[in-house]
């Protein structure tokens, strides 16, 4: 069974994916009492500029390089229900592309006033808000020296650990997405367009902060996966 | 009745070589928020309960893979699942690609089937390469896979040692993590 809206754990394109994925078959079974449980985050881990990161690593107030941006928008099930209490984390690279890791090879420099990472909970309602900057687009060796289109990693606890998601945000109009082996591993290709922020001119504000609108759907129990349709196909 | 979804689920896409950035913040300097996820599964483990599992994740080439995180899910000693407590998260070393987890030994769960499932933790791993996390579990003695319904019904005993660690002694396990190979570990779908 291949759930043709998720990627192909070995994408050759993908050189790494190669050597990184299994070469038998998973093995299904039914979800037990340790799928359908998982660890609930609250309110108590965060701080009030976790999801700001324009501020929360600066140490002087003074803001990083780069477009400001607002990426906001809600969690929900396959159902369409907001999902509250989602534990969101995200991370990128800074306006030159360049992330804030010892194992980062790029000479490109960082700024001090950027660290990369933020947290954030849904409200009751499933809404989320970040507010940070564009990250650069930045080469990495693939098939010899491929670019990334810029993009931003989020990470999400579900109320249920089968719900546990890792992905990346792109962003409208970039046209590195098009050939990226990690976006083309998904057979999908209306499912590569979910993965897609889409510009929000209603969330701009008069500080020159664009705004993205990105939702994100967390998977349930069980799936029927030939009767799945995407909104607006 | 087959119930139709309004919407599919979110793509994954791999976790990157930088997770830690956004994961484990403090290992790559960045000491901004209240704490980090997944510490330890349990609060206080005492000397007498803790066990300490360690191994490595090796990709297709043989080699340890240094930039993976695994979560770790598991239940208490009595088979129960509790919503704040049981997870760990952990990153393999850098250098040596070991990954460390002290923690206790799960109770016995009881399964869909109704009856008493051997008791294991789920490891949860993501990295660069992986476009999806790959989900495996870690049991404790083969003979209890080998009398365990769900694993009878999947017809693969000749695998089931790859979800059994090398017992060091009572408290101390050894679980390597092979992603290809003759000794491939079972990755499950649900």
């Amino acid at each position: 069974m291949i759930k043709k809206h998720q990627p192909l754990r070995k994408f050759p394109d993908y050189k790494s994916s190669i050597s990184r994925s299994p070469n038998k078959e998973p093995l299904w079974i039914n979800s037990s009492s340790s799928e359908m449980s998982g660890p609930l985050f609250n309110e108590k881990i965060i701080n009030k500029n976790d999801n700001n990161l324009t501020l929360n690593f600066s140490k002087t107030g003074e803001k990083p390089l780069g477009q400001e941006i607002f990426v906001h928008g809600f969690v929900k099930d396959e159902n369409g229900n907001n999902l509250k209490n989602v534990l969101i984390e995200i991370w990128q690279a800074n306006a030159g592309g360049k992330y804030r890791h010892q194992n980062d090879p790029s000479n490109i420099k960082l700024d001090e006033n950027f660290g990369g990472c933020g947290r954030f909970i849904t409200s009751s309602d499933g809404y989320y808000i970040f507010k940070t900057i564009e990250p650069g687009a930045y080469p990495y060796p693939n098939r010899g020296i491929e670019w990334r289109p810029r993009h931003i990693h989020f990470s999400l606890f579900g109320s249920m650990f089968l719900q546990r998601l890792i992905t990346q945000m792109y962003f409208e109009g970039d046209p590195l997405i098009k050939s990226c082996p990690m976006v083309n591993s998904i057979p999908d290709i209306n499912a590569r367009k979910l993965l897609v922020g889409k510009l929000d001119l209603s969330k701009t504000d008069e500080e020159r902060i664009l705004g993205y609108r990105f939702d994100i759907i967390l998977r349930g129990r069980q799936q029927t996966y030939f009767e799945n349709k995407i909104e607006g196909s | 009745m087959v119930k139709i979804q309004k919407f599919i689920d979110t793509p994954s896409q791999t976790a990157g070589p930088f997770l830690h950035i956004g994961c484990t913040p403090r290992i790559t300097g960045i000491n901004i928020f209240k704490s980090e996820l997944g510490l330890t599964p349990f609060q206080d483990i005492s000397d007498n309960e803790a066990i300490n599992i360690k191994g490595k994740i090796y990709d297709g080439n043989k080699e340890p893979i240094i930039d993976a995180m695994i979560e770790t899910w598991q239940c208490d000693a009595n088979g129960n699942y509790s919503s704040n407590q049981g997870f760990a998260r952990i990153v393999t070393d850098f250098k040596t690609g070991e990954y460390q987890l002290k923690t206790i030994r799960p109770g016995n769960e009881i399964n869909t089937d109704g009856y008493l499932s051997p008791s294991y933790i789920t490891f949860w791993i993501v990295a660069r390469g992986m476009n999806r996390p790959l989900i495996t579990r870690m049991y404790f003695l083969e003979n209890d896979l080998k009398n365990d319904l769900m694993f009878q019904r999947l017809n693969i005993e000749d695998r089931l040692k790859t979800l059994i660690p090398y017992t060091e002694d009572e408290k101390n396990f050894v679980f390597d993590i092979h992603l290809q190979g003759k000794k491939e570990t079972i990755f499950f779908e649900f």
